[in-house]
């Protein structure tokens, strides 16, 4: 089946089964491997994406979920304004030790601060409450989220 | 041959001809079907998703001034929605983490019959219907009759699940107790639900209504009228003396597997906690 989507601002369009998944779309169709998988269940937020400005699980989202709406990747958002603050802030901050939950992580940060510029920390917990960082970076990372807070205008 | 609808209409019609399995926010069925990296998920026969059937999504009081729920209706959406009484909302607030809830469906999660679920219990207290559609017309019925079993429903194969229907309920309950038990604070699976109602009288000394239902304790979210009844018609007073009665009547419907002694302790404590919080008619409704 033809499903187009867009996809960080482009239009696409790919020729596969409508159930599978996003992730594997973005990884192998686009290679876009930014987006990680980790747990393949909904659980870990590795490859957590923005589905129209929403974020989801990409493992999870059938990709007919997807046509005709807006896909967001960490490829995508690291260019634009919030994404760079965002990095910038974990790489100061010393957010990032293995690195395989950061795109998630990023992307989560992303999703809140764009509604919540200035979020307290318990909504920082709570936004990237489905990204595990399995080195127990948490508390590194929910500073350098509240420190890229502090740093949008 | 997996389908993809773009409207009602459509999506029965390829129900009817072709019986290919519903899916809606896949976070269920995709995570039964997945095979690991860059493969193919495995589903047995043909799949039919629905995430595009816009005509599912509303949340909105009927002309009867019951609350429908669009099945399509997200986790997210009805925990934000204060239209959705409040034990409903916790609920959904609680499931998964911010990333499911944005795509799990209340439809997907009755048609999932999974012991376990976090919607079931709350819809099972408030005596919430569920309307099937099909080509053919419309049928309803309560929640907890279309849940049979674990993993088993009464969706006939020409069916989608439309709507969930809450029955009308200003001033409905004084009192709505849900606390969900699980393993941390997000995506955790409930180890024990426990959704309770009271409705007094205007006096407020009477128990003019009482609802009780638990989640994963069984092979089916339970609820038992029988138990209800030793509560209904009751002095708010005699509230604390119905604990021991009623657990040990509610004891029968908690399954005798996994972790019973748990189950049963942790049940007795939350109503014990309500009864007596309820005992002091205090002004805070909603109780965790």
């Amino acid at each position: 089946m033809k499903i187009d989507f867009n996809l960080n601002g482009v239009q696409v369009s790919v020729d596969k089964d409508p159930l599978s998944r996003l992730i594997d779309v973005l990884r192998e169709d686009f290679g876009l491997t930014g987006t990680k998988e980790g747990c393949s269940e909904g659980e870990c937020g590795a490859c957590s994406v923005l589905l129209d400005g929403k974020l989801v699980t990409s493992c999870l989202v059938p990709l007919g979920s997807a046509i005709g709406s807006r896909v967001d990747t960490i490829e995508g958002i690291r260019d634009t304004k919030l994404g760079s603050i965002i990095i910038e802030s974990f790489a100061n901050g010393g957010a990032v030790q293995c690195g395989f939950c950061i795109p998630g992580m990023v992307i989560s940060a992303y999703c809140l601060l764009s509604s919540n510029p200035h979020p307290t920390e318990d909504e920082v917990r709570l936004a990237i409450s489905g990204n595990l960082c399995r080195c127990t970076g948490y508390d590194l990372i929910v500073s350098s989220i509240l420190d890229a807070s502090r740093r949008l205008a | 041959m997996n389908y993809v609808a773009f409207s009602l209409k459509q999506a029965l019609e390829i129900r009817k001809a072709t019986k290919a399995r519903v899916m809606a926010g896949g976070t269920d069925l995709m995570v039964s079907a997945q095979r690991g990296e860059g493969m193919m998920p495995r589903f047995e026969g043909d799949m039919l998703l629905i995430s595009h059937v816009d005509e599912l999504r509303h949340i909105g009081f009927n002309a009867s001034g019951e609350l429908e729920i669009g099945a399509l209706c997200t986790s997210a959406q009805i925990a934000g929605d204060s239209r959705v009484p409040w034990a409903l909302r916790a609920a959904a607030s609680r499931m998964g983490a911010v990333a499911l809830r944005n795509c799990a469906t209340i439809g997907g999660n009755i048609a999932n019959a999974s012991p376990k679920g976090d919607l079931p219990g709350p819809l099972y207290a408030l005596d919430a219907r569920v309307r099937l559609l099909s080509v053919d017309g419309a049928e309803e019925m309560l929640v907890s009759d279309f849940i049979l079993g674990l993993k088993k429903t009464k969706l006939k194969d020409d069916q989608i699940i439309g709507a969930i229907i809450i029955p009308k309920m200003d001033e409905w309950f004084d009192y709505i107790f849900w606390h969900k038990i699980g393993t941390r604070r997000a995506n955790a699976i409930s180890k024990l639900t426990v959704t309770m109602a009271i409705k007094l009288d205007q006096q407020r000394k009477i128990v003019e209504d009482f609802r009780l239902s638990a989640t994963a304790c069984g092979a089916k979210t339970n609820r038992s009228r029988e138990v209800e009844s030793l509560v209904i018609g009751k002095k708010v007073q005699e509230l604390e003396d119905l604990v021991a009665p009623v657990q040990e009547a509610f004891d029968k419907v908690i399954s005798p597997r996994a972790m019973p002694v748990f189950r049963r302790t942790a049940t007795k404590n939350m109503i014990a906690d309500f009864f007596s919080r309820v005992a002091r008619l205090p002004e805070e409704r909603n109780m965790e």
